[in-house]
């Protein structure tokens, strides 16, 4: 068992003239959990593709379990025992549980199958790793997310894995299910599986990685313990720039109140509210699913209409009771679903960017498209979009140039508040110091900004001040730079209640 | 309001939640009360036949509904294996339109090579090659071409009329061979050879279906095919097998047919009604919504049995296609609605 689970050294495949990897190396021991960051674009899933053998490399080679693999397809590896745990939930909605742990590689009886014997082998394995019991017969569709997840690794374990493969394993999960995760993770890389952990969050990184490869530009810039080197020098070794700190500061003053939002109510979901967000203050806001948090972001986009309250910008009062009112009221938006509502992913990056802002081009009714392109190219220079050219569509994007592209479009309409749903949510690091970045220029102008997140680092880190809402009302307010993510998620479970540091 | 907000909570030893969370359970509650519902219904309509038509209880036409259901039952598991494979979504899901003008075909096929005087070996090759033609053109249009089902067999179903009527010039093509002598008279154990033919065929199909890997595989490819071909399924294959296999179903039939007219006669076709009731409705008794060879069994004879006591009652035939497509709106409607929504 000297033998690394996977060895690749000098990986190198190349689309055309754009090289995704060059000499990168992978190598992971067996029973260890070894974490693979890296910006979007730096070859993180290109070199996962080639291991599964769906992309052939130009260059390199490739052991697994010591065994020279010339080339690899997606059966050969698999056979080997290097298993995949795609992002998607790739299981069928009306298979049973035990199907889907046995599909294409049933236990048959002679020709026929050999129901009992999956159904205890199933529950078994569920039973042993997850300390779950799961009746082998339930339908798939009926499972939480987190348990549908337990049904993929139970796949790869049912077919006696050395590695698990997990591309962003936690992406749905809520944080209780993270940890039982994490808890299964540790409990295999101890019976000697090596697991490899896809992540775009560094606190799971460190939490639970004894080795990480961080990636850039197609190649292999370091191989660290997490917890010797830290967040911030892995963080640092991903982007280019070496941009030093994850949460750039803002150096202007806070301003006087511009959203005032007093008593606000919803009835079934949030009741009382009242909040104020300064010009030039970034303000979290945050709270467990249920919590009422959600529908109050959603009150403020004008997409649910609140029963009392009232909400005030700029010391006027205005009623957000459709989003085009919101719009109007000088409310800018990036709801969290960025696909469904944030960008229309099938229209250009022009046509997005300009969007919101169109009346400002245009002249007697049309739109002037010089004016209109020189707008749009300001924005993309100045938002780093990475995109060929303007009129390339939003589609084609990565997620976080999709989500800088939500933000541009508000940029043109000088907007007094925004409103964020979790901008940063599957967004690469790179791209999430870039959304920080513009954030406080937006905020540097004089714009005040409401931030829903449920990522801690990025609430303590980022914030001026954090509001947390509990059961339909404030349960808190925080000033960031005071408060660690212990505070806020006791205070967002209800098991502790104050206000400290900043008052209203 | 969809994705999970939450820093969430509580102490790390939870172990991951139970199953049977609220709106689960109510939609399995609300699955339940259908399927309970079906088989109620189901019964309560054969109490009254039985109650009301007189010599509707009788052994005899007990075996007669069987074996008026055999065509039926041959092509609703053709059609049944084809949703199966497909996907049950009725808009975009599979189905085969062309099945009972395929086995139009296939009759005219059998009748007019049969009155040829070729050998019937010849003949039934000749039936089987045709079915399997029009299954391969819907497989070519399906997979191939990547034409919605529901409308590339409605184009073959139309390419299959045509032809059956080029080939009969809309005639009856009366037709005698061996093989129809010996379904039309066989009998083994006192029952009809028709009969023994729904028997053995739902047998097979629910063995082969219900107790091989095909089973898993067929249903993976057809519930999410991205999930099946992650799991290393050729997800093209399978679905191109299911439309080659209602091709053979329609040759099948077609034989079941001729017997039972000892004729080839217009308007096969006009079956596709029943033969789709039957294969939806048999999605009713199944929890996960979906096809089932014992569910397609089922309510293929319930259909026959329907028929067969309005016409014992007296009421008209015509009451009888606006029932089956009255079932087929409900059945659509209540399973569509108890299907929770994917993706």
């Amino acid at each position: 068992m000297t033998a690394l689970a996977i060895d690749m050294t000098g990986i190198s495949k190349a689309f055309g003239p754009v090289k995704a990897l060059e000499g990168a190396d992978l190598k992971v021991a067996y029973g260890t959990i070894h974490g693979l960051v890296g910006a979007n674009g730096a070859g993180k899933s290109t070199i996962i593709k080639v291991l599964a053998g769906i992309l052939t490399p130009d260059a390199g080679t490739i052991l697994i379990d010591g065994r020279r693999v010339a080339k690899p397809t997606p059966a050969s590896v698999e056979a080997l025992g290097v298993h995949f745990i795609h992002q998607e939930r790739l299981l069928v909605p009306t298979a049973t549980v035990a199907e889907a742990v046995f599909l294409n590689h049933e236990i048959r009886f002679g020709p026929f199958l050999d129901g009992r014997a999956m159904a205890r082998r199933a529950e078994a394995l569920i039973e042993r790793y997850f300390d779950l019991r799961l009746p082998a017969g339930t339908l798939v569709r009926d499972l939480t997310t987190a348990q549908q997840k337990i049904v993929q690794i139970t796949r790869a374990l049912a077919r006696k894995a050395g590695v698990l493969v997990l591309d962003e394993p936690t992406a749905a999960l809520v944080r209780r299910e993270v940890d039982s995760l994490f808890r299964v993770l540790r409990r295999l890389r101890d019976d000697g599986i090596a697991v490899v952990f896809i992540s775009h969050y560094m606190q799971e990184i460190l939490d639970l990685c004894d080795e990480v490869t961080v990636m850039r530009n197609g190649t292999d810039v370091g191989r660290v313990d997490p917890k010797e080197a830290g967040i911030d020098a892995i963080v640092g070794m991903m982007i280019d720039s070496g941009v030093g700190e994850m949460y750039p500061r803002r150096h202007h003053a806070v301003g006087a109140p511009v959203l005032e939002v007093q008593g606000l109510t919803l009835k079934g979901a949030f009741c009382d509210v009242s909040l104020t967000v300064h010009a030039g203050e970034v303000v979290g806001l945050t709270g467990l699913l249920g919590s009422g948090v959600k529908e109050l972001i959603e009150c403020l986009f004008g997409l649910d209409r609140a029963d009392g309250g009232s909400i005030r910008i700029d010391g006027v009062e205005v009623r957000l009771d459709a989003p085009n009112r919101a719009v109007g009221a000088g409310v800018g938006m990036v709801p969290e679903d960025r696909r469904a509502h944030g960008v229309a992913i099938g229209l250009s990056v022009r046509e997005n960017a300009s969007l919101a802002s169109l009346a400002r081009y245009s002249r007697n009714g049309f739109v002037a498209r010089g004016r209109e392109n020189a707008a749009v190219d300001g924005l993309i220079r100045d938002l780093s979009i990475k995109t060929p050219h303007r009129d390339a569509l939003v589609r084609n994007l990565s997620g976080g140039n999709q989500q800088k592209v939500a933000l541009a479009k508000w940029l043109g309409c000088q907007s007094r508040v925004y409103v964020l749903d979790e901008p940063t949510v599957a967004v690469d690091v790179g791209a999430k110091v870039e959304i920080y970045a513009l954030l406080n220029r937006l905020a540097a102008e004089g714009a005040a900004i409401l931030f829903l997140s449920s990522d801690l680092l990025e609430l303590t880190g980022f914030c001026d001040r954090v509001l947390v809402v509990y059961r339909g009302g404030l349960n808190g307010a925080f000033d960031a730079a005071a408060v660690d993510g212990d505070t806020l998620l006791a205070a967002a479970s209800g098991t502790r209640s104050e206000t400290r540091g900043i008052p209203e | 309001m969809t994705a999970a907000t939450p820093v969430a909570a509580s102490s790390a030893a939870d172990p991951l939640p139970e199953t049977g969370t609220g709106p689960n359970r109510r939609k399995a509650l609300a699955a339940l009360a259908i399927r309970l519902g079906a088989l109620l219904t189901f019964a309560f309509i054969m109490l009254y036949f039985a109650l009301t038509a007189r010599g509707f209880l009788s052994a005899y036409n007990a075996f007669n509904v069987v074996e008026q259901s055999a065509i039926l039952g041959v092509l609703a598991f053709g059609t049944a294996v084809v949703i199966v494979g497909g996907g049950a979504e009725v808009q975009t899901g599979g189905i085969d339109l062309s099945i009972a003008a395929n086995a139009g075909l296939c009759a005219a096929v059998f009748a007019t090579l049969s009155t040829a005087g070729f050998n019937p070996t010849v003949v039934l090759l000749a039936t089987l090659g045709t079915g399997l033609a029009v299954g391969a053109l819907n497989a070519f249009a399906v997979v191939g071409l990547g034409i919605l089902p529901l409308l590339a067999t409605l184009a073959v179903m139309n390419v299959a009329a045509g032809l059956e009527l080029t080939l009969t010039e809309n005639t009856v093509v009366s037709a005698a061979s061996p093989v129809l002598a010996f379904l039309q008279t066989g009998r083994f154990l006192g029952v009809s050879t028709l009969a023994w033919t729904l028997i053995l065929f739902s047998a097979l199909m629910i063995l082969v279906v219900h107790h091989t890997a095909v089973g898993p595989r067929l249903y993976a490819v057809g519930g999410h095919p991205e999930a099946a071909r992650a799991a290393g399924l050729d997800v093209g294959a399978y679905v191109a097998g299911t439309y080659l296999f209602s091709g053979f179903c329609a040759a099948f039939a077609s034989v079941l047919l001729v017997s039972r007219l000892s004729a080839s006669t217009p308007g096969t076709g006009e079956l596709l009604l029943s033969v789709l009731a039957a294969a939806l409705l048999g999605t009713v008794f199944s929890r996960r919504f979906v096809p089932t060879m014992g569910g397609t069994l089922l309510s293929t004879l319930f259909i026959g049995f329907l028929a067969n006591g309005f016409q014992l009652l007296g009421v008209s035939s015509y009451w009888v296609a606006g029932v089956q497509g009255a079932l087929i709106l409900l059945v659509v409607a209540v399973t569509s609605f108890a299907r929770p929504q994917e993706h």
